[in-house]
């Protein structure tokens, strides 16, 4: 798979304080990246080297394939965190005016204006100021801003903050479809339920460090540390008898409306867990097994917690 | 890239002229100013002078007699003493002339009133009684005609000045040149301040809306912050040429009449002023020079107010830094004004050369004629300089944008400077 982004190496220090130490991470072209990472990690100075608004102090940030110039921004859209307009300027002009900053002729940005504000229903805002709109009604104009170039690769920085959950669908939806486009998005965001939901891939960034980086679905899989539920009909306390050796009960659930009992447990080390099925197989009735993911906040905590006091990483599978 | 940087400047400038705050400021300075000018004189014509009845103790034999009482004062002598005066309240004032009043008028001529006498009032008191006495003193002297000697003896002279450098010698008026001196400092003075203030302002805003972050994402700081530099420094210019348009008309239409007033009123200093400013020569040069200076001076101050509103969150974080630029240019303001006085000194000249003072200085001088080269190579400094100090500004922007909740010292902007 082709990168779009590749950033190596890269640090950066202001006075006194080291805000990324030698971060890498590659963003392939056309998924949905999540940037993760608690307040003050660093992700904001990552967002801005990759805008190229700052320039690291050692490492390079590769776009598409050449090293990152002044240029390429033109392919980059980017909804920072804390968003700003202009209060005083009108909307229709605003927009115009940062369309043309990003290299749109002024007729095309007048048509491409028009559609998106015409599929997310805004039109009649064109002539009015900022300072009239409502925060979340600035804030789909500030989306439109950002993607209307047609940009190759997007950086949204906690793009759902103050909208309600109606326009945060919308917005989802938007996004999704202009990933079907082609378009690379990049999250930053400490909403981990919608990180679960869209992002392919992430990295996670502590005290300027990356700590964790790779594949969603196999980030919790690593996370789950072998656990697994399974529901059965049988004897329960035979069950959970035979199997103790290879692995540590962690709640009987007991049984429910349906007769079915329900066991989870993570497996021991060097135990493998097709001999755990086996053995259960040979005691019950399985109706269902399946192993416990743990959600993306989890993951987001432990990862966290434990390069805070340096403890183990849990072992990949 | 120049184009991002046009789009930057039209905006700024755009958003500006189009407000109607611009057109009223731009129509109603010209008119305040002319308000402020004129209102001492209105005032002073629509006052209506006190009446007041003044006693006077006359201990001088018959000083007293000469003062004429008219509409607004009315001297009455009495023969009470002082302290009966005092009792009295028909009067006003009390005047009291002393026995050696016409030998030694000084100390021994007193007005003792209940409130504080107006200057009016005082003044016809005075000049009444200076006659009176000198009319006594040429009296004493008893020679045939000598008050009329003495006014074929007094002299009353207007220079007629002309300037040897020039090829036709036409006739200069220093007076005229102080006035148009100290009034394009004032102008100058007070576009840069305003309008660098207005950078400072308007960069402090961007940052506190946070759209800073958003512009920077496509442009470089260097260009947002030259755009809005040169687009607000647009709308100043814009300003001075509705304003000189607006004089140049209003000239046009009052110059005849001014030339048939000078040449009947024949008074030397004034029909000189009208000839300097009917000289195309010296106009086009005033006009020249104070264009570029005005750009010059806006620029290099304006980009120390840029540096200086990308430094702080707020207007009253920035007021400390803010001294860096004002200062010079108060300082500037203060020679310049004893400059006029004295243009051709060598603080006049050194100060004219000075990047930070010499936009205003060098405008003081240069109604009194000065050597072409010296504005020349003065503009040339102060371009230059400014060049040097954008650079700066640039550098300390650029970290300053991004910079918040500290409030900063001039000691961070140099360690600002000095980033990688």
């Amino acid at each position: 798979m082709e990168n779009i982004l590749e950033v190596k190496n890269v640090s950066k220090t202001y006075t006194g304080h080291k805000a990324l130490d030698d971060i890498s991470l590659d963003v392939p072209q056309g998924k949905v990246y999540g940037l993760l990472g608690p307040n003050g990690a660093g992700k904001t100075t990552l967002i801005r080297i990759i805008n190229h608004i700052t320039a690291p102090d050692s490492g390079e940030v590769i776009f598409d394939g050449h090293p990152l110039v002044e240029s390429d921004v033109r392919n980059i859209g980017y909804l920072p965190e804390e968003r700003g307009l202009y209060k005083k300027m009108k909307v229709g002009e605003q927009a115009l005016f940062f369309a043309r900053l990003k290299g749109l002729s002024k007729a095309d940005a007048t048509r491409a204006l028009k559609e998106w504000f015409d599929k997310l229903e805004i039109s009649s805002w064109w002539d009015k100021k900022i300072e009239e709109l409502s925060k979340g009604m600035a804030q789909k104009v500030q989306f439109i801003i950002t993607v209307l170039h047609r940009p190759r690769l997007l950086i949204f920085d906690e793009p759902f903050s103050g909208f309600d959950p109606i326009n945060a669908n919308i917005l989802k939806k938007e996004i999704l479809e202009l990933r079907d486009q082609g378009a690379t998005v990049i999250f930053s965001t400490h909403n981990m339920s919608s990180v679960e939901e869209l992002c392919d891939n992430i990295t996670l960034i502590n005290k300027s460090r990356n700590i964790l980086t790779g594949n969603v679905r196999d980030i919790r899989t690593r996370f789950s540390n072998h656990r697994y539920e399974l529901a059965f009909e049988g004897n329960q306390q035979k069950l959970i008898a035979d199997i103790t050796p290879m692995v540590t009960v962690i709640e009987p659930l007991g049984t429910d409306r349906d007769g079915l009992n329900r066991v989870r447990f993570a497996l021991r080390d060097a135990s493998d867990v097709r001999l755990v099925l086996g053995t259960a197989n040979a005691d019950a009735d399985i109706r269902a097994f399946n192993a416990l993911l743990p959600s993306m906040d989890e993951v987001f905590i432990r990862a966290v917690e434990s390069c805070n006091e340096p403890a183990v990483i849990p072992p990949a599978l | 890239m120049n184009s991002y940087l046009g789009i930057i400047i039209s905006r700024e400038f755009l958003q500006r002229v189009k407000r109607k705050s611009f057109l009223i400021t731009t129509i109603l300075m010209p008119v305040i100013m002319l308000a402020l000018m004129m209102a001492p004189a209105v005032i002073a014509a629509l006052a209506e002078p006190e009446k007041q009845t003044i006693a006077v103790i006359d201990d001088s034999g018959d000083l007293g007699r000469s003062l004429h009482s008219d509409d607004n004062i009315k001297f009455n002598i009495i023969s009470d003493n002082l302290a009966d005066a005092k009792l009295n309240d028909d009067f006003d004032a009390i005047l009291v002339i002393g026995k050696n009043s016409i030998k030694d008028p000084s100390g021994s001529i007193s007005l003792y009133s209940h409130s504080a006498p107006s200057m009016v009032t005082e003044q016809a008191i005075v000049s009444q009684l200076e006659k009176a006495i000198e009319n006594r003193r040429i009296k004493e002297y008893n020679i045939d005609n000598l008050r009329q000697i003495m006014e074929e003896v007094s002299v009353d002279i207007s220079l007629q000045t002309y300037r040897l450098d020039k090829e036709d010698e036409t006739a200069t008026s220093s007076m005229l040149s102080y006035i148009l001196g100290v009034a394009m400092m004032f102008i100058l003075y007070m576009f840069i301040l305003l309008y660098g203030q207005m950078v400072m302002t308007s960069i402090i805003e961007e940052k506190n809306n946070r759209v800073l972050e958003v512009v920077v994402s496509s442009v470089k700081p260097n260009t947002l912050m030259m755009g809005k530099i040169l687009g607000i420094g647009a709308v100043a210019v814009t300003q001075i040429l509705i304003w000189a348009v607006l004089i140049v008309v209003g000239g046009m239409l009052l110059m005849p009449w001014m030339s048939a007033m000078a040449s009947s009123v024949d008074e030397p200093a004034f029909t000189g002023a009208i000839d300097t400013l009917s000289d195309p020569a010296f106009v086009t040069q005033l006009i020249v020079f104070m264009f570029l200076f005005l750009v010059g001076g806006f620029l290099l101050y304006s980009s120390i107010f840029a540096a200086i509103g990308s430094a702080v969150d707020n207007i009253q974080d920035a007021s400390q830094l803010q001294t860096i630029a004002i200062m010079p240019i108060l300082f500037a303001m203060i020679i310049s004004m004893t400059v006029v006085n004295d243009p051709n000194s060598s603080l006049a000249v050194w100060t004219s050369m000075i990047p930070f003072t010499s936009p205003m200085v060098m405008m003081s001088r240069l109604p009194f004629g000065i050597p072409l080269w010296q504005p020349v190579v003065s503009t040339v400094i102060l371009f230059i300089s400014f060049m040097v100090m954008i650079w700066v500004a640039a550098k300390i922007y650029r970290v300053g944008i991004f910079m918040y909740g500290k409030k900063p010292s001039f000691a961070d902007l140099v360690r600002w400077f000095n980033y990688k």
